[in-house]
């Protein structure tokens, strides 16, 4: 852990100060310079400086080898949803799924709660499974055979919980998730968003202190994608319960995600905000990525502003510096005239209706570099 | 490209193939092995003719093994009683075999007709539902009627021993293979063949070591039934799904807790499946390991079938079909069920231990009302003797339909002709063509449908006959197995594509072809028996009729299967419906089609070897001799050719991906 720290550089230490710091949250995961690597003898591939360079295509002609996952570092603060996000390939699931060692890592370091997870003995890893980190799958992987409530008392049955109680919390969970009523049917009997809901219950059933999420909703039809895209935010609202979410789906990552980490070939190419994310990419990939993102719904209003002028700061309607670019459009139009932006009764600029356009239309303002400090 | 006048016939072919050399090896990948296999031809067959001269198999190339075999078999028969072997490891094998067929046998003739039938109907209604409990009541009283209530009992009591036993060992296998994927690679190839060998090649091995009686009956039975039900556990358990197993392993499960919470109940259709295809194996050999000591049954057909007894051994052919269809349709019913709404599940009483304490008792009560009726044995006066009026009929068959019937001849006429026609011309052409001829044809065979790995294995299984020196009546085998599978796949696959382009024949076809489906191989020889007397002919009548079903159904659903895009795209490019059938269906069904002659092949195997009971002659006389006449070294090497047969036939049709079900069921 302190030999890793020199490569602290890889993780973007540029949280918003919006809402309640998360930095000032303890970490859950601490993932350090992780590598997974597939093939034959693979050990050696984070070893070696000259192999791990390689790219994927020349890595397999030279060795055999796949590496699903390269040198990713990253923190998970307690209470926030942190979403990896990514193209099929880009080594995302591999990535979830080593954070409980489903996928055994390569090499690196992985701390949960300051445990090393690696070090583990087998007994240890089976009680973080079972108590700590529970999973939410893409294809659900329930039990055809139990019904509902079987499958969702499963995790409390493994744990070795009486019949009768476990019954009974699962039924709780089930009627959490919105499924009461549907106890007695099989998975088999019930529909794609349905059955991923039981996931979801088993997964809360146990009560653990992090959810993962492997693309759970990507088999899903778009609207009900969305009805359990807001189920989650809903569940973390109430509960506060620590997500790592898995996804290849931009809006998804955007809508439920408060930090980002944007992989690609195994790398986290950018890790942030979803602000970040959209408004200042990292490099030509994210930006291709991003591309088709309605900016206005992402980004506020913090990096649209100019220093105010002479006279501008006592006038025309004031706005948080978190507004988001709509809606600051709407309160702008309404008013007729540029609009302040404040923070704690301190003018920080102001935006006008050119400032706004230039977002929206991706023209980036002279001073647009001034406020990006200002809102670092 | 010089080619200056090839000095040989194998030098001009390999110059006609060298006009444009490697392009169409590349885009023939099936030209450029045969014209690999014609160099080598070229080069060893002149030099195996030099070396070894005439068509035969070469003396000098085969070992006779009859001696040694007869020595192994007499130190068997002279140790049996003091060898520790025997007398610590298959002596309490053997009595503890006994004992249990004894006991069961005992507790089945206690319980008395009404008792037994009265358990078997209430539990096929507690596992199938009251059609099949119906079935089951009727089957049992009609074989009460034509007074083989014994016979039955016997064969029972076998039955339940065996598939208790072939469960257990085939689970058990069947676990660990499925658990350790190094097993798996080890038995699976040893399964998927002992799936395709002949019921006869099993007999003589136990009797060798066992002697003849209900030990080597069950011995046999049980290594015959065991492995569908290994392969088919080992096989649910590795199929599982992974998403499933993962998602148990991430909720922090013990391998323990894994196996018996997932994997077991995830495998739950293949095991039932394994369970119904080794009870119809079993039944299958419990039938045929009559010639070996099992009493009951397959006997009583076996002793009328010697004595050419058509009439008695139908009606101890009708039971076999019987209990046969009430074991198929119980066992396929409980798979059947499973998943299905556990919400339509009948009323609590129905369920549990209740139901079977129920059964128990009724049962108990049955057999005690029977008792106490002073009936346990099946009335004597209640049976109605078949026996006479089908030889009646047989004999009236024999005077007006077995020849001199107008226009169409008579079915022993048919059979004379398929004898004289076909049969010899075969036999004698295959007999006649030099037996390296032979090897390439196989190799050629099996290489362009294969791999060289099976064409490698068939060529070995095929030279292991000529060393064991019975290269004649293999080749006779061959020629009437050759000549059957050529009927069975025209029948079949004319009758395939008929139920694939039509629904209401399909509808038509399915019961009769399940009912075929589910008789045991022996129960075939009787009817063909009845029509073409014994011979050849019938034994290859047999094997058409018994692998026919098999075949039409694989052909059916593989049209079936055939991507309806495919063929919608066909019709609106317009094409007929023959130009469907030929340019799109039959070559997408092309796996299905290989399948079908895979499984055609195997079948027909079986059933020609049996043949040998009803004049067959070849191999499988050479087995059923050895047997009568206590030659064993002559039915062991019979039995190993059989092998070797079933191996090399099996290879040279094996398409590159394999079948998940066998036959049996």
């Amino acid at each position: 852990m302190a030999g890793t720290s020199a490569d602290m550089s890889a993780v973007p230490d540029t949280a918003p100060e919006s809402g309640s710091s998360p930095e000032e949250q303890p970490t859950v995961f601490s993932v350090r310079n992780l590598w997974k690597v597939f093939g034959p003898r693979a050990e050696r591939v984070p070893e070696d400086a000259a192999l791990a360079g390689l790219g994927a295509a020349e890595l397999r002609e030279r060795t055999g080898c796949t590496a699903a996952v390269r040198d990713v570092s990253f923190d998970v603060r307690k209470g926030e949803v942190f979403v990896v996000m990514g193209l099929s390939g880009s080594g995302k699931s591999t990535l979830v799924r080593c954070l409980t060692r489903l996928i055994e890592p390569t090499s690196g370091t992985l701390e949960m709660d300051g445990e090393d997870v690696r070090a583990m003995d087998r007994g240890t890893l089976r009680e973080l499974r079972r108590r700590r980190a529970a999973m939410v799958f893409q294809h659900f992987g329930l039990l055809p055979h139990r019904t509902v409530l079987d499958n969702v008392a499963y995790g409390l049955e493994i744990q070795g919980m009486g019949r009768a109680e476990r019954r009974e919390r699962a039924a709780e969970m089930v009627a959490k998730v919105g499924l009461a009523g549907l106890e007695k049917r099989r998975p088999g009997q019930l529909s794609g968003g349905q059955q991923q809901r039981v996931g979801l219950a088993r997964a809360l059933a146990v009560d653990p202190e992090v959810l993962l999420f492997d693309e759970p909703f990507s088999a899903l039809d778009p609207l009900i994608r969305r009805d359990m895209q807001e189920e989650v935010v809903r569940l973390h609202r109430e509960e506060g319960r620590t997500m790592v979410f898995i996804t290849h789906d931009l809006a998804e990552a955007l809508r439920i995600g408060d930090r980002i980490a944007l992989m690609r070939d195994g790398r986290i190419v950018q890790l942030g905000t979803p602000e970040e994310i959209v408004g200042s990419p990292a490099d030509d990939y994210v930006r291709d990525f991003v591309r088709d993102v309605p900016r206005e719904q992402v980004l506020t209003v913090r990096r649209a502003m100019r220093p105010a002028g002479d006279g501008e700061a006592g006038e025309g309607p004031a706005l948080t510096p978190d507004t988001l670019i709509s809606d600051a459009i709407e309160a702008v139009a309404r008013s007729g005239g540029p609009a302040r932006v404040v923070d704690g009764g301190r003018c920080l600029g102001i935006v006008d209706s050119a400032c706004l356009l230039n977002v929206v239309a991706r023209i980036a303002q002279p001073h647009q570099e001034t406020a990006g400090e200002v809102a670092a | 490209m010089s080619t200056a006048a090839p000095p040989t016939t194998a030098g001009a072919a390999l110059g006609a193939g060298r006009f444009r050399p490697v392009q169409a090896l590349r885009r023939r990948r099936g030209l450029g092995k045969l014209l690999l296999l014609a160099v080598a031809a070229a080069v060893l067959i002149p030099v195996a003719e030099t070396v070894w001269p005439g068509g035969a198999w070469p003396a000098a190339l085969s070992v006779d093994v009859s001696g040694p075999l007869n020595g192994a078999s007499n130190w068997i028969i002279d140790n049996r009683d003091s060898h520790w072997l025997f007398v610590y490891v298959l002596g309490h094998l053997s009595n503890a075999v006994v004992l249990s067929v004894r006991g069961v046998y005992l507790l089945l003739l206690a319980l008395g007709w009404t008792g037994v039938t009265a358990g078997v109907t209430l539990l096929a209604w507690r596992v199938a539902g009251l059609r099949i409990a119906a079935t089951a009541l009727v089957s049992f009283l009609v074989s009460g009627a034509l007074g083989m209530w014994v016979p039955t009992m016997q064969t029972l009591a076998l039955m339940i021993v065996a598939v208790l036993a072939s469960v257990v060992v085939g689970a058990l296998l069947g676990l660990a293979a499925g658990l350790s994927p190094r097993l798996f690679k080890v038995l699976r190839p040893l399964l998927d063949t002992m799936q395709v060998l002949p019921a006869f090649a099993y007999l003589l091995p136990v009797v060798m070591i066992f002697g003849i009686g209900v030990p080597a009956a069950l011995l046999a039975t049980v290594v015959y039934a065991a492995p569908p039900m290994a392969r088919l556990t080992a096989l649910g358990l590795r199929g599982a799904d992974a998403g499933v197993l993962e998602a148990v392993s991430s909720l922090g499960a013990t391998g323990r807790q894994r196996l018996f919470t997932a994997r077991l109940p995830l495998a739950r259709k293949e095991l039932l499946l394994g369970l119904n295809q080794t009870i119809m194996m079993a039944l299958s050999m419990a039938v045929i390991a009559s010639m070996i000591g099992a009493a009951g049954l397959g006997d009583r057909v076996y002793q009328a079938l010697a004595s050419v007894d058509v009439g008695a051994a139908l009606a101890a052919a009708v039971p076999i079909v019987l209990l046969a269809i009430v074991m198929d349709r119980t066992t396929a019913a409980a798979g059947g069920k499973l998943g299905a709404d556990p919400s339509a599940a009948r009323p609590r009483l129905l369920r549990g231990w209740p139901a079977w304490a129920g059964i128990a008792v009724l049962t108990a009560a049955a057999a005690l009302a029977g008792r106490l009726a002073g009936s346990t044995i099946w009335p004597a006066g209640a049976t109605v003797a078949i026996a006479r009026p089908v030889n009646d009929v047989k004999e009236w068959m024999v005077n007006h339909l077995y020849s001199g019937v107008p226009v169409i001849g008579g079915t022993a006429d048919w059979a004379a002709h398929f004898t004289n026609w076909v049969l010899n011309p075969l036999r004698d052409g295959l007999t006649a063509l030099p037996w390296y001829g032979v090897l390439l044809a196989v190799a050629a065979l099996a290489w362009l449908i294969g791999t060289w790995r099976t064409a490698l294995t068939a060529v070995l299984a095929m030279a292991a006959i000529g060393v064991l020196g019975v290269w004649k009546p293999s080749m006779d085998t061959l020629s009437q197995v050759l000549a059957a599978l050529v009927v069975t796949l025209v029948l079949g696959i004319g009758t395939g594509i008929l139920a694939a382009g039509s629904k209401r024949f399909e509808a038509v076809l399915r019961p009769v072809l399940d009912v075929m489906q589910t008789m045991p191989q022996f129960v075939y020889l009787i009817p063909v028996v009845a029509l073409f007397a014994v011979g050849r002919a019938p034994a290859a009548a047999a094997a058409v009729v018994y692998a026919l079903p098999a075949v039409i159904r694989i052909t059916t659903q593989g049209l079936r299967q055939v991507d309806p895009g495919a063929m919608e795209s066909a019709r609106s490019l317009g094409a007929t419906r023959w130009q469907t059938l030929r340019q799109v269906q039959l070559p997408l069904a092309r796996p299905a089609l290989l399948l079908a002659v895979n499984q055609g092949v195997v079948l027909v195997l079986a059933v020609v070897i049996i043949g040998g009971l009803v004049g067959g002659g070849a191999l499988g006389y050479d087995v059923v001799t050895g047997l009568a006449t206590g030659n064993l070294a002559l039915g062991l090497v019979a039995g190993v050719a059989i092998v070797c047969l079933g191996l090399m036939l099996d290879r040279v049709t094996q398409p590159t991906e394999r079948r998940t079900t066998g036959k049996g069921a």
